[in-house]
């Protein structure tokens, strides 16, 4: 058995609404449980609304939870370096956002802050971004472009746990499939823990792993 | 004589001035401020010449208490965030201080409360006011850019690089009127301590180098002090485990 890599207990999480100008209480998540294996993948599906952004941002502590804990190696992540902690857990956001610069300068991002040894050219090619585009200004890059480097600029980090906010929302079939296989073969190589969260029924179906369904603040089996 | 007449002359405008602003609903609001002017600036005039009299680090005290109001004036426009107070302070009393003191040191401004006074109070105003411009701007360019903030974040970074680029935005767009007005200085208006001295009889010449140098000085204090009240200030944005806070403040 592998062991557990990410764990979550009893977590809860309430959001605060501005209607007509008070401030009302939602509990978005409640008593939600969770435990995934180190090289593990996780699908994630849900209503629009029911949470599942919300969800990734506990884990790589973006914000805080209300009640619960969450346990990174058996340890909990308010034990960690925030900072050190998000290099560990790579996200990558539902919608995308391109830093000032050119491709190049996003890419390199992680790999200049942390130090790394991941090379533009590997990481550009196994995302599926032409190698003409890597000199171009990253703010006019169309919205599946964008969402190809901020997944490459996550996996510069070399993260152990990634999260995925439905990274392919924006991609035509052929990208998106290609997406998905260098993912699921990243996850093989490196034994990297995946939360992949998708409204998309036939893409949790082919790329396997376990699937999951928030509802009501909860996570069931698909 | 002379007192009496220009400050019969003001009291004459303010009601004018007011009785026209009524169709704009801001009548009582020109009478209150044109009032507090006047009483302020009387004020004003009635300690320096006190402080002719005083020994010379009478002048001190009154420096420092013009700064805390200028830094509570630019934290009032912060919305107040956390901590902002003694921040603010803090960076307008620096900023000012380090580039008042070499006109006195080296002479250009003999060392007397007459100068002391006023040409702090002219550093004083001006640091607070680009600092007020330069931390309204930059909450604002934060609240614009979470995601921007967030995805840095996401990536490990700390608040300060997240940050950077609306600390960045914030400083620039507080500096522009300063750098227009130095661009347009001599053509399209004559600062006030140079109108001053001209009018007071100075030689043209000497009363524009002093100018130019004051102006120089002062924009680079407002430069100082807006840096450092952001710089300062980043942390008021975020909570202690580096998450963007939800709320912050007015
Ligand atoms: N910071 C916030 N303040 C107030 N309400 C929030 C906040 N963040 C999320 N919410 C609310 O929490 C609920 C869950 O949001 P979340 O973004 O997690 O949903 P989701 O499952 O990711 O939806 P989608 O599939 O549309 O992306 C929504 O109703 C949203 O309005
Ligand atoms: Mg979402």
């Amino acid at each position: 058995m592998n062991p557990v890599h990410l764990e979550l207990k009893n977590v809860s999480k309430n959001v605060f609404r501005r209607v007509n100008n008070n401030m009302v209480r939602t509990q978005i998540l409640s008593n939600l449980d969770l435990k995934v294996n180190k090289g593990e993948l996780v699908t994630i599906m849900g209503a629009s609304g029911s949470g599942k952004s919300t969800l990734l941002r506990l884990i790589n502590r973006l914000s805080e939870t209300d009640s619960g804990i969450i346990l990174l190696k058996g340890n909990d992540i308010r034990s960690y370096v925030p900072m050190e902690l998000r290099r560990r857990i790579g996200m990558v956001f539902q919608v995308p956002v391109a830093f000032k610069g050119s491709v190049r300068d996003n890419l390199s991002f992680g790999i200049k802050l942390w130090g790394g040894n991941t090379g533009i050219e590997t990481l550009s090619r196994d995302t599926g971004i032409p190698g003409n585009l890597l000199d171009a200004d990253a703010g006019q890059l169309s919205t599946g472009e964008k969402q190809r480097v901020s997944i490459a600029r996550a996996l510069g980090n070399q993260p152990e746990i990634l999260l995925l906010d439905e990274p392919t929302s924006s991609l035509d079939a052929v990208s998106e499939q290609r997406i998905e296989k260098l993912l699921l073969d990243l996850q093989k190589e490196r034994d990297l823990t995946i939360l992949w969260v998708t409204h998309e029924k036939e893409q949790a179906q082919r790329i396997g792993g376990k699937r999951l369904i928030l509802r009501e603040g909860r996570l069931e089996h698909a | 004589m002379l007192e009496v007449l220009a400050i019969a002359f003001t009291v004459f405008l303010v009601i004018l001035s007011a009785a026209y602003a009524r169709r704009f609903g801001i009548g009582k609001e020109i009478i209150l401020a044109g009032t507090r002017a006047l009483v302020q600036i009387l004020i004003l005039a009635s300690i320096i010449l006190i402080l002719f009299q005083k020994p010379l680090y009478w002048s001190f005290p009154i420096l420092i208490m013009m700064a805390a109001i200028a830094g509570y004036t630019t934290y009032s426009r912060s919305g107040k965030l956390e901590k902002g107070l003694p921040v603010a302070i803090f960076s307008i009393t620096i900023a000012s201080i380090l580039m008042l003191i070499p006109f006195f040191l080296v002479g250009i401004f003999p060392v007397e409360a007459r100068y002391i006074i006023p040409s702090g109070s002219i550093f004083i105003g001006n640091a607070m006011n680009v600092s007020s411009l330069a931390i309204d701007r930059y909450k604002g360019e934060i609240k614009n850019r979470r995601a921007e903030i967030e995805t840095y974040l996401a990536l490990g970074a700390r608040p300060e690089i997240a940050a950077g680029a609306c600390l960045k935005q914030g400083i620039l767009s507080a500096l522009i009127p300063s750098i227009d007005n130095m661009k347009n200085l001599g053509i399209v208006w004559i600062p006030g301590v140079m109108t001053g001295m001209l009018l007071g009889g100075a030689d043209p010449m000497e009363a524009a180098s002093i100018q130019i140098a004051l102006f120089t000085s002062i924009f680079a204090a407002g430069m100082i002090a807006s840096n450092l009240l952001l710089h300062f200030s980043t942390d008021s944005f975020f909570t202690k485990a580096a998450q963007l806070k939800e709320d912050m403040g007015q």
